[in-house]
């Protein structure tokens, strides 16, 4: 177990380019896998060599706010607050001091930084907007989303590149356990914005990755060629197991483990010959009290990207575990997978299965590794 | 319970490289807030600023190719751990919790524009790829050899003090016994404009807890420090510099931009800090204020700090009105203040402060350092989103 007081997921919401709802919504969309990469409709692309997009629609998440008090509000902000009230609900859980929220993400509200920047660059100094400035910040979706939900404990906003809502899991668990919080509402959200898309097609960080093989999100196969960009906000509501029982919460599975670390690697590779000492996966499987060949599955971090798929399987085979699962050909690769593949897990807790391992591996040596199982 | 002592300390400023010269500039009351030279700055309300100085980043030992933040937290993360005096084995389980929020903007922004200007010029990926603000701690991890947890905080203004009570957690909880922890921040147009903008930014220096301020003024600066298992830094032999007693984070949610009128978060972190310190309000001597020189956050500050400590029972200063707002950097740079002031029984002054606000039922230290036998001391770091984060340090 964690060391710490134990941590049990009572609630999810998510809006995600399959799906968005709780539990049941994401259950389903996990069961039926519906085929949601297609052409990136978004904005023109002109002869850009990428074209495939994981897009969420706009109504999905609108039909769950209420239109007239997000008006001023970013879309990045709508689909988190979705989302976190999805989960909210879904966990019966109110605000307080003892609420907190952590939220991961990759880029931010990075259309609202355009377009301040745009105004002054139209405009000068009088086209700034103050109304957006604020927005320019990565902390913008947890400082509206904490005002909605009334979390009054840490809200902590982590920047990180493709593993960023795991991190926001496993740190969350982290809060509780230490006691900084009872309750926390964690994990990530990403959207596709055309500056961000464009620039990353001319870095070749998305599929074909300026091969010439077809475009597609492949993980782990032996024709993988990068990423596929996906968009949406997953939450889940983490409690301490007392908190959670005092209150006849329904609890639907527990962190068993949680571990994060740094392989220190050069900025942006991935290098599969690089062992990570500190054997983050065996270290989590530690703390679960779980052998790595009873696990019930993992969830590994593939997203095409071939020589981050192909590191992660390497690690993974070091930490005895093999043949990982990924999500991402569902749900393209975004801010919030990491939480919906710690939901995938949490939903597979309540067979009663054995636990599940929810793995990331970041180009740059970022990596986490949890492990949910049913509550005890 | 787990003790976390500091073991190190680096800190780049505006007053230049390494711990001694930013002590110096504190000391002497010196206030570095001058016209902006980074960036064009006409038809703003504010064109001033404290830059680190061109010559001291020039004499960087870190590649001109990386962007300004890059360099400047490189530079202060290696004095930390050269005085803490670890070895490359200590670094191996070594966590980095990093504090930011601009990444590399200021070289984004001039490709940006570049893009916008002409037709598009070939992708640069330096630039591009370090523009987020988690690129420090991969860059940093990387050059330093820091294999343990790896983290990036945003918390706004408040994300280096964040760094350092989350690295603290760290220790705490037995994730690894050392934590380089701290916030770096360089000047970018888009906070020196979106400031401007919201019509925060004083068009001369800064003047916290003045009764005439206007505002606030902009700074940059990386500052980290080496937190520490008590007992792994006797076991090493180490030099404790301080001790982290306790940290409190809290939000306020209320507002966006706005501290919560009453200072409802700002005093439940202080009074997190205490407890989690097992400290009275009475054992605090020294309080280094968030300290912004707006006329709104220096008036709730005031408000919660006399809810918490009484008012007039504790001396306070703000390091803002020497260096600026450090942005991410502050609550580190400050933390490093606070913690050089208990080191040197010397409390900083501060500056520009010539008529105090009767609302700010403290006293301030106005415009010379003041001799204090100091035995713990408090910092506040405050940010947009209603983030609240306050340290404890003992000597």
């Amino acid at each position: 177990m964690m060391s710490g007081r134990r941590v049990v997921v009572t609630g999810m919401g998510s809006v995600n380019a399959a799906a968005t709802g709780g539990a049941a919504v994401v259950a389903e969309a996990l069961e039926r896998r519906p085929s949601t990469i297609a052409p990136l409709k978004a904005f023109d692309l002109g002869a850009s060599t990428s074209r495939l997009a994981a897009e969420v629609e706009e109504a999905a998440f609108m039909a769950k706010l209420d239109p007239d008090s997000v008006r001023r509000l970013s879309r990045i902000c709508r689909m988190t607050l979705a989302a976190c009230r999805l989960a909210v609900e879904e966990a019966g859980l109110e605000g307080g001091e003892r609420v907190g929220l952590v939220i991961g993400s990759e880029y931010g509200d990075f259309r609202s930084g355009s377009e301040f920047f745009n105004g002054f660059v139209s405009r000068g100094p009088a086209g700034l907007s103050p109304m957006l400035f604020p927005s320019t910040v990565m902390n913008s979706m947890a400082a509206v989303a904490a005002i909605v939900l009334g979390a009054k404990a840490p809200s902590v906003t982590f920047n990180q590149a493709t593993i960023a809502g795991d991190v926001a899991v496993a740190r969350a668990a982290a809060l509780i356990a230490g006691g900084r919080a009872d309750a926390v509402v964690a994990g990530g959200v990403d959207e596709i914005f055309s500056d961000v898309y464009r620039n990353l097609v001319r870095l070749g960080a998305l599929s074909p990755m300026g091969g010439g093989l077809p475009e597609g999100c492949r993980p782990y196969a032996p024709d993988h060629n990068g990423p596929v960009l996906g968009e949406g906000a997953t939450f889940l509501v983490l409690e301490e197991r007392e908190v959670a029982r005092a209150r006849r919460a329904a609890i639907r599975a527990e962190v068993l483990g949680a571990a994060w670390g740094g392989i220190p690697v050069a900025p942006h590779t991935a290098p599969a010959g690089r062992r990570d000492t500190r054997a983050i996966a065996r270290r989590a499987l530690g703390q679960a009290g779980v052998e790595a060949g009873s696990l019930a599955r993992c969830y590994g971090a593939g997203n095409g990207d071939p020589e981050l798929d192909d590191w992660e399987v390497r690690l993974l085979e070091a930490d005895g575990v093999r043949d990982p699962v990924s999500l991402a050909p569902l749900f393209g690769q975004h801010g919030g997978l990491g939480a919906l593949r710690v939901a995938a897990a949490a939903l597979d807790a309540r067979a009663a299965r054995p636990p599940t391992l929810v793995h990331g591996i970041a180009r740059g040596g970022c990596r986490t590794a949890l492990v949910i199982g049913p509550a005890v | 319970m787990t003790r976390v002592v500091v073991s190190g300390l680096g800190v780049v400023s505006p007053y230049g490289a390494g711990v001694k010269t930013f002590w110096t500039g504190l000391a002497a009351g010196d206030c570095v807030i001058r016209p902006l030279t980074v960036f064009d700055t006409s038809g703003f309300r504010s064109r001033i600023a404290a830059e680190v100085p061109a010559e001291a980043l020039a004499a960087l030992a870190a590649s001109r190719r990386r962007s300004r933040a890059d360099r400047m937290a490189l530079a202060a993360a290696r004095e930390a751990l050269a005085d803490a005096d670890l070895a490359k084995p200590d670094r191996m389980d070594m966590a980095l919790v990093v504090g930011a929020v601009g990444g590399g903007m200021l070289e984004g922004e001039a490709w940006y524009w570049g893009e916008l200007g002409g037709p598009p010029p070939a992708p640069d990926i330096g630039a591009l790829r370090s523009i987020l603000p988690a690129s420090h701690a991969d860059m940093l991890a990387w050059r330093l050899g820091l294999g343990g947890p790896r983290e990036s905080v945003v918390m706004a203004c408040a994300s280096g003090a964040a760094s350092i009570a989350l690295g603290g957690d760290l220790i705490r909880s037995g994730v690894t016994p050392l934590v380089l922890a701290g916030g770096v921040d360089a000047i970018t147009r888009i906070c020196f404009m979106g400031f401007n903008a919201l019509k925060l930014l004083d068009p001369e220096p800064c003047r916290p807890f003045d009764r005439a301020r206007r505002g606030m003024s902009i700074g940059e600066a990386a500052a980290f420090v080496v937190l520490e298992d008590v007992e792994h830094c006797r076991g090493r032999r180490g030099r404790a510099l301080g001790e982290l007693l306790g940290a409190g984070v809290t939000t306020d949610a209320h507002h966006v931009t706005a501290p919560h009128p009453e200072g409802e978060g700002m005093r439940r972190a202080m009074t997190a800090a205490l407890a989690a310190a097992g400290r009275e309000p009475g054992d605090i001597d020294y309080v280094n204020a968030h300290g912004t020189g707006t006329p709104q956050n220096d008036r709730v500050e005031a408000l919660a700090m006399a809810r918490v400590f009484g008012e007039g029972r504790v001396l306070v200063s703000s390091t803002k009105s020497l260096i600026g707002h450090t942005m991410a950097a502050a609550g580190s740079v400050e933390a490093a203040a606070t913690l050089l002031a208990l080191g040197h029984g010397l409390i900083p002054p501060t500056a520009n402060l010539r008529d105090p606000d009767p609302e700010v039922p403290f006293d301030c230290v106005a415009q010379t350092a003041r001799p204090a036998g100091l035995r713990a001391a408090l910092s506040n770091s405050f940010g947009f989103g209603g983030q609240n984060v306050s340290l404890i340090f003992g000597r």
